[in-house]
């Protein structure tokens, strides 16, 4: 049976350091890859599975150092192999792929010449033109568009989506017998992983690679994997094929895993209901155009349209959710609604008045009740001031409060968010992510803010930091009638936090309503293509083969005329190419952009609406 | 093409807007600055009345804005003025010697004295860029590419002292230990390409410790770069990485530094350093000329090292685009 293996991973040890102080971050870890077969390895951040798939291709450095184990590779051990010999396989038989594609090129030159210098390292009698050739090949079998132009663009030019598919022909350019991805559609929007996983079992199965698939979500494990393995701080404790691993985990740790993918349309619990209150933030017709300079062209610029005439209202203490691809212009728009920059042309109207039209104290005052919250919890607090003087610090600028009033106010506020007030003197230093990020919402929430814009402010956070968070926004909402708008990427969150929800392409909404109809029964093609592409371990409503979603948005300098969608609409009409559609309302309230009726779209699949039905007898019958 | 096309466009007009400016400044300091250039150009023993008819003649009398014009049409003629000091035969012919002779005309025309100067400082500044080059170039690499080791010791060692060292201080040693010491070498003046040697020592001992220091400082930054690593993972050899990517990319930031710093440390070392070889460059020109308020010399002079400057910065500035697409100027 040995012989039939391609990699064989016995008693693997690594630490951190040496002698005393030495930390073991992977100890005893065991596996197998047989040829032509997908092993998933799961595992959440910090359990050590960066490091365990970069000693798969010997790339441990110091201060790290593998302590005990062994690497076989057909018959030999990679980790006693002369540097020579590692380096003949290293980048030939086997490949590797890094969680970060925009970094992992030289970014002074193009991709193309890069690949194509790559391949002709490894085979030095290849004719120029021909290595040329295969790359644009391969660049064309990854669904790169115009392949040939884009072999002569640099990687900053590349989004990162393309970027990672050029970093997969990169990989299977020398036709590798294993490939080591690590992590690689983390970084992705969901409809771009789904197009990278479909893609690496395309591929797969016609060249025959095996692959280490290395993910910490286990929505994207199940889709590609036969058989998973689980990661927990440096050790495997469990080992099934993919199928049954799902259904009969065995290892708490593995159980737990499984419960914490949120779910999108099973055992969601309720969710948030839109309310009658009066509407605390209104926008109108908002747009916003950036120009940047053409470099083919003579004193030319490009008009930039990342926001096209945004409408929408959100009311008090209700919750408001924009999701879209990147470049779909949910942060221009987040730029727009906190003031860091003015719209070109609509109005952004709070409680009724133009913010357009304040000036000094008003406008002081109306910025004191609108409070952004960005995603990065860790360069926005100053480590050289204590907790409660950076939480002060909006009250003092504001002039709100002074001496002890002052602390008291801090003190509450800590107390609400979840931090005790006793780290009021204390430094930043220490503070885990989610502690941080309580940190900045307890310095929004000093000046008793009455709408929250949460920028991609969760995303950096694990799934459990998520939830206690998420829990957190609900009690203050309650209390203090906010209102958040929740820019996000992140649909499970949405789902679980946003009563209404409008999705965003190409810098216009092309479907807003509430929770239920946008996760249920959207009528717009593109939400059914977003929710058809997550990843989760729960059947979908809408299946990825219905709403088959390739490429990527157009540039926003390029907008297609008609529907700003119909370039990737998989239901295109003759209308679609000339009239743009407007957002017409539907019953319920539901407004959405589209020339097509609801009827015409796929009915959604009815495993997963049998289930979505509360009704006991249907779940019986399954 | 296009892109080119308008970076040069812009850039050169710019630098020419910047090339006036500084000319009219200097031109109107020098013209403030105390000394009356005809006392000068006719010596001591002149009367009053030719003075003025002198002063008259070349215009001295009107205002400076029109004056500073009229230079600037005699410039588009290709005419730099003459030197208020030296003869047409070469040698200094001071008003004093012969305060009746040589009227201004048959003084030596300022463009033909740079002409002449300019393939010596240019001859000496290739030598010691080279020079500085063929030490620094190679310990900079080695000491960025290792974070610890002997080249990084070295580097940071010769360094630190060579950046110690004054260059006039160099200088001295140099010639008396190579020259007149021990005669190997000749120092003062010029005869013949040997002359160069030691002036050349001077110079790049100015520069190396800086050219060490940047180079390792970028090529360090760029091995830590993702790339680096990632590139030999995806099978091509750290040499390749080093001298095809990493050297590409601690280029631009190189660029930079010589752009703006090390351009400046070059002029003017070579000044210092002509001066005390007596080494007939432009420095040595123009120190001459300051001692002597030779005024049309010093201000040619300044123009053209602006000149210089602003399209020495405008070539690097456009090499870091053309090596790296992401940068904007
Ligand atoms: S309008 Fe046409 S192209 Fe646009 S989403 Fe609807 S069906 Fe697709």
């Amino acid at each position: 049976m040995a012989a039939e293996l391609l990699l064989k991973v016995e008693n693997l040890s690594i630490s951190l350091g040496s002698g005393e102080a030495a930390r073991t971050l992977i100890s005893n870890v065991a596996f197998e890859v047989r040829p032509k077969s997908v092993l998933g390895i799961i595992g959440e951040s910090g359990s050590g599975k960066t490091l365990l798939s970069r000693a798969l291709v010997n790339w441990v450095r110091p201060p790290l150092r593998v302590t005990s184990g062994r690497v076989i590779y057909q018959g030999r051990d990679l980790l006693e192999l002369p540097e020579a010999d590692m380096a003949r396989l290293r980048g030939r038989e086997i490949a590797y792929i890094g969680a970060n594609p925009t970094t992992a090129l030289d970014p002074t030159m193009p991709v193309g010449h890069q690949i194509e210098e790559k391949l002709r390292t490894i085979e030095p009698d290849l004719p120029r033109r021909e290595a040329r050739q295969r790359v644009i090949d391969l660049l064309d079998a990854v669904r790169i568009p115009s392949a040939r132009s884009r072999f002569d663009e640099y990687p900053f030019q590349f989004s990162g989506g393309m970027m990672q598919r050029a970093m997969i022909v990169d990989a299977l350019i020398s036709k590798p017998k294993l490939l080591v991805a690590d992590n690689i559609t983390q970084p992705l929007d969901v409809t771009v992983a789904a197009q990278i996983l479909r893609l690496l079992r395309d591929l797969q199965r016609d060249f025959g690679t095996s692959i280490v698939f290395v993910s910490s979500s286990f929505g994207t494990i199940v889709e590609v994997a036969d058989e998973v393995v689980v990661l927990d701080k440096g050790t495997i404790v469990e080992a099934q094929d993919t199928g049954s691993i799902q259904k009969n985990p065995v290892h708490p740790y593995t159980k737990e895993l499984l419960a914490k993918v949120p779910r999108l349309w099973h055992d969601v619990g309720s969710v948030p209901e839109t309310n009658a209150e009066p509407v605390v933030l209104s926008v109108r017709d908002v747009a916003k155009t950036y120009e940047v300079k053409d470099r083919a062209s003579l004193f030319r610029k490009n008009r930039v349209q990342a926001v096209r005439g945004v409408s929408f209202d959100v009311r008090r203490g209700e919750s408001l959710g924009l999701i879209g691809e990147s470049g779909c212009g949910k942060s221009t728009l987040s730029r727009l609604l906190s003031s860091l920059e003015s719209p070109d042309r609509g109005a952004i109207e709070v409680n009724g008045v133009d913010v357009a039209t304040l000036r000094g104290d008003a406008l002081l005052s109306m910025r004191r009740r609108f409070q952004l919250l960005l995603q990065d919890p860790y360069n926005s607090i100053p480590s050289h001031v204590s907790i409660g003087a950076t939480i002060a610090e909006p009250l003092r600028i504001h002039r709100l409060a002074t001496g002890q009033q002052l602390r008291e106010r801090v003190c509450e506020v800590m107390r609400e968010v979840g931090l005790p007030p006793d780290l009021y003197d204390a430094l930043p230093v220490g503070l885990s992510a989610g502690q941080r990020q309580r940190v900045n919402i307890a310095r929004a929430m000093v000046l008793e803010p009455s709408v929250l814009i949460l920028d991609e402010t969760l995303s950096a956070l694990d799934q459990v930091e998520q939830a206690k968070l998420l829990d957190l926004f609900d009690s203050l909402q309650r209390k203090h009638g906010i209102t958040y708008l929740y820019i996000s990427h992140d649909l499970a969150m949405v789902r679980r936090a946003c009563a209404r929800i409008a999705v965003m392409y190409l810098g216009k909404i092309v479907e807003i309503g509430d929770n239920e109809t946008i996760f249920d029964a959207p009528a717009h093609p593109y939400t059914r293509t977003l929710l058809s592409s997550v990843s989760t371990v729960e059947a979908k409503p809408f299946l990825p083969r219905d709403y088959l979603l390739e490429g990527e948005p157009p540039d926003p300098i390029h907008i297609p005329g008609g529907c700003s969608f119909r370039s990737r609409c998989p239901f295109v009409i003759d209308t679609c190419r000339t009239v743009e559609p407007t957002l017409s309302i539907k019953a319920g309230g539901t407004a959405t952009a589209c020339h097509l009726d609801v009827d015409r779209l796929p009915a959604p699949s009815i495993l997963a609406k049998a289930r979505i039905g509360a009704a006991p007898k249907r779940m019986d019958s399954l | 093409m296009a892109f080119a096309l308008e970076f040069f466009l812009r850039r050169i007009s710019q630098g020419v807007l910047i090339v006036l400016a500084v000319a009219f400044v200097i031109f109107t300091l020098l013209r403030i600055a105390p000394g009356d250039p005809i006392r000068i150009i006719l010596g001591p023993m002149a009367t009053p009345s030719a003075m003025e008819e002198t002063a008259e003649r070349l215009g001295l009398r009107d205002p400076i804005p029109m004056q500073f014009l009229r230079y600037l049409g005699d410039i588009a003629k290709g005419d730099f003025g003459n030197s208020f000091i030296r003869g047409k035969q070469g040698g200094t012919t001071g008003g004093s010697q012969d305060a009746a002779g040589s009227p201004p005309v048959e003084r030596a025309p300022v463009i033909e004295l740079i002409a002449k100067a300019l393939p010596y400082t240019l001859l000496l500044a290739a030598c010691g860029f080279l020079l500085a080059c063929l030490v620094s170039i190679p310990l900079g690499i080695m000491a960025g590419v290792k974070n610890s080791g002997w080249p990084q010791k070295v580097a940071l060692y010769l360094s630190s002292l060579l950046v110690s060292l004054p260059n006039v201080w160099v200088g001295i040693v140099l010639i008396y230990l190579l020259s007149a010491r021990t005669g190997w070498l000749p120092a003062i003046g010029y005869q013949h390409i040997g002359y160069v040697i030691i002036p050349a020592i001077v110079v790049a001992v100015e520069l190396a410790p800086v050219m060490i220091r940047s180079i390792s400082v970028a090529v360090a930054t760029n091995v830590q770069d993702p790339f680096y690593e990632i590139g030999q993972v995806r099978g091509l050899s750290a040499r390749t990485m080093l001298f095809r990517h990493v050297l590409r990319n601690a280029a631009v930031p190189l660029l930079n530094s010589f752009g703006a710093q090390m351009i400046g440390m070059l002029l003017g070392g070579l000044f210092v350093v002509e001066y005390i070889f007596s080494f007939p460059g432009i420095g040595l020109l123009t120190i001459n000329a300051v001692f002597q308020r030779d005024f049309p010399v010093i201000q040619t002079v300044a123009i053209f090292a602006s000149t210089v400057l602003v399209f020495i910065n405008i070539a690097v500035d456009f090499a870091s685009t053309t090596i790296d697409r992401r940068l904007k100027f």
